[in-house]
């Protein structure tokens, strides 16, 4: 069935024409000084002093809250449960600013005990930041990710893919996220970004290379963040980090990780298409008895490709040993494809596989939904 | 004795340049020290800072003009212009929710944080359209603060003129009378532009058009268009099939020519609508800087002026 009929179309496009030819051949003329009068009153009307006060939304001294569910569903072989499904966290953030000194974040987790099944609330990070520090120096004190690398800093939603890389799980396990405090120094380079950070916090309580020691051992960590403009378009980051720290043997481990990202992004089409390469490596160090030093590698190396506004493609190789057994070797694998639907809900799904020379080799699917309710919370780089 | 003197120079001019290196590694400004740093955050509050300022100032904006505003990528090197600036303007609203305020936090520069006399809103006293009652993210990507697109209007460049002005006469009092001046020019400037910008679109009034995303309404109001409808269906969302079906219709039975997107669009969805129709599709500039052709805020009205007359003629 048609919506118009045609001569209903050539009697609007005939009116159309007609309209428009009148209004263009007499228009300026006749309305010059009418319209040059309404524009001037118009324009008394909008001057900036007589500009009405406009009531905006009220103020508020209460933080930006938001909430971001992380829903999964999970297919393993070699397991007693192969499938799985439920909401793997839900992440409550209030973050603020202070005062004109200092702001606050904290991100508080519900997550769920894989033995009881029970949800409970920790507190994933929690930290005041300040803001007027003279010679572009930033302190942090409180519970925060270390500035280790480029997985560590980020909460794990924020990540194109599900399963984190095997290299990375190996020797730092969900990830270092401690307390302490840390210094950040905005290096006065004018030819590039660099940053060196200094950490010290406690030790992390549960860790495949570090533990909470019983005596004066801590963990420091420095990190040096130097950062390149290649073109409008492409980035290009080179870090270098050295963590040291008690182990679960009591002793030291030391660890030394280098990573490196390449990003184009068009900066007129940035919403649509965008390629990244980022890699890190690890040289761990570890004295697990007064005569044994255990030293082991592990990296891994991932593409991320936007290919339209809403779809992305990642695919990781990793390669790792294990922080105390420098025989085991383990490569993994994985592809993601992730579907965004808005800045505040995504979709994604994961296959990987892990063939390692201790284990039986492992398959996984995962599926992840991750949505986020409140403040609109500012895009990492 | 010649070869000793040679190495001597040498060596002289090797240390001059190991001295220019180092100065130009930590970054001591040589040329600018008396200037006023500004960063903004768009190129429109550029130009009209530097309009302004004029020689006083030395500004650099973190978007492009031809990049989506909302969808600014926090690069680290943004963080060392801000760390250096005295002076940072915003167009406000939440525009640059996803961005700026990662990149003031990071600056550990106290002079522009918001609060502080080197923090400018320029959306400051400007009357907003599209102000929600209630928010709701179920209608889109909308803003609690209303529409924050207002630069689209040459009267709110006034505004924004006057925001900066006494944002620049904060940190510097003693170029007030100066800085008075410029603005007195721009807003002798601006007064006769808008009555020859409204003048042009006079004939046009009413006009009937179709809009990528809801970024044009105080354009819209004040040379009297309107917009039907939107290629989004809602803010932020990309055109759906349905959505597109629909906006064929609208043109059909409204007669409408015209369909206005901006340079950070694809044009595939508008290619749909003009493929079923014979509705011409333009691109028009947001910003200043989005063609070569857009140098200062005044070029920004002049060209999209121009390119809606020719396609609505």
């Amino acid at each position: 069935m048609h919506l118009f009929k045609p001569t209903g179309l050539i009697t609007v496009f005939i009116l159309s024409i007609s309209t428009d030819l009148f209004s263009q051949n007499d228009s300026i003329a006749k309305t010059d000084t009418v319209l040059l009068k309404k524009i001037e009153q118009q324009m008394k009307g909008t001057e900036p002093a007589s500009q009405p006060a406009q009531v905006r939304t009220a103020p508020s001294t209460l933080p930006e809250i938001s909430v971001i569910g992380d829903f999964r569903a999970s297919y393993i072989n070699h397991v007693k449960r192969n499938f799985d499904m439920g909401i793997n966290e839900a992440e409550i953030s209030l973050q603020s600013v202070v005062d004109p000194y200092a702001r606050a974040d904290f991100f508080l987790t519900v997550g769920k005990d894989p033995q009881t099944g029970k949800f409970g609330l920790d507190l994933e990070e929690g930290y005041l930041t300040t803001l007027s520090l003279p010679a572009h120096l930033q302190l942090k004190a409180g519970k925060f990710k270390s500035a280790m690398g480029r997985i560590n800093p980020v909460h794990p939603h924020t990540l194109p893919f599900i399963s984190l890389p095997n290299a990375y799980e190996n020797y730092f396990g969900e990830g270092i996220n401690d307390e302490g405090a840390s210094l950040s120094w905005l290096v006065p380079n004018s030819l590039f970004y660099q940053e060196l950070v200094i950490q010290v916090t406690d030790g992390p309580i549960d860790n495949p290379s570090f533990s909470r020691s019983v005596g004066n051992t801590y963990l420091e960590l420095a990190h040096l963040k130097n950062f390149f403009d290649l073109s409008a378009n492409a980035t290009l980051e080179l870090g270098f980090s050295g963590i040291t720290g008690a182990n679960k043997f009591d002793l030291r481990t030391n660890i030394a990780a280098v990573d490196l990202t390449y990003r184009w992004k068009p900066v007129q089409f940035n919403t649509y298409k965008s390629f990244t390469w980022q890699s890190e490596a690890y040289f761990s160090n570890a004295n697990i008895s007064k005569d044994t030093v255990v030293n082991s590698f592990g990296m891994y190396s991932l593409i991320n490709f936007q290919f339209s506004k809403r779809m992305f493609f990642t695919g990781i190789y990793s390669y790792s040993n294990k922080p105390y057994s420098a025989g085991t070797v383990e490569n993994s694998y994985s592809t993601t494809i992730g579907w965004y639907a808005t800045e505040f809900q995504k979709i994604e799904i994961e296959g990987k596989t892990t063939t390692s020379n201790m284990e039986r080799d492992q398959f996984q699917i995962l599926f992840r939904w991750i949505f986020v309710i409140g403040a609109h919370g500012a895009h990492q780089y | 004795m010649a070869l000793m003197v040679r190495i001597n120079i040498k060596y002289k001019k090797m240390k001059l340049k190991i001295v220019f290196f180092i100065l130009s590694w930590i970054g001591i400004p040589a040329v600018n020290a008396a200037k006023i740093t500004v960063v903004t955050t768009t190129a429109d509050l550029k130009s009209i800072t530097e309009l302004i300022g004029n020689d006083k100032v030395d500004v650099s904006s973190i978007a492009t003009g031809f990049q989506n505003p909302h969808f600014v990528d926090p690069k680290p090197s943004f963080i060392i212009k801000l760390s250096k600036a005295d002076v940072f303007v915003t167009v406000g609203l939440d525009l640059e929710i996803g961005w700026s305020p990662q990149l003031l936090t990071s600056s550990r520069n106290p002079k522009i944080q918001k609060g502080s006399n080197g923090y400018v809103d320029a959306s400051a006293g400007v009357t907003l359209m599209q102000v929600p009652s209630s928010i709701n993210r179920g209608e889109g990507d909308i803003h609690i603060y209303g529409n924050p697109h207002y630069w689209l209007d040459p009267v709110n460049g006034k505004q924004i003129a006057k925001n900066i002005y006494e944002g620049l006469v904060k940190i510097s009092p003693e170029n007030k009378a100066y800085f008075e001046k410029n603005l007195t020019a721009f807003n002798t400037k601006i007064d006769p532009k808008l009555k020859e910008w409204t003048m042009k679109m006079s004939p046009y009034k009413g006009a009937k058009i179709i809009a990528y995303h809801n970024e044009w309404c105080y354009f819209e109001q004040r040379f009297g268009l309107q917009i039907v409808d939107f290629l989004e269906p809602k803010p932020g969302i990309p055109p759906t099939p349905t959505q597109l079906v629909k906006i064929i219709s609208e043109v059909k039975s409204n007669s409408i020519k015209v369909i206005i997107s901006s340079p950070y669009f694809t044009s595939s969805s508008s290619d749909v609508v003009s493929n079923q129709t014979s509705v011409k599709t333009i691109i028009l500039g947001t910003s200043v800087g989005a063609f070569d052709s857009i140098k200062d805020y005044f070029d920004l009205f002049d060209y999209d002026i121009d390119k809606l007359i020719e396609a609505l003629k």
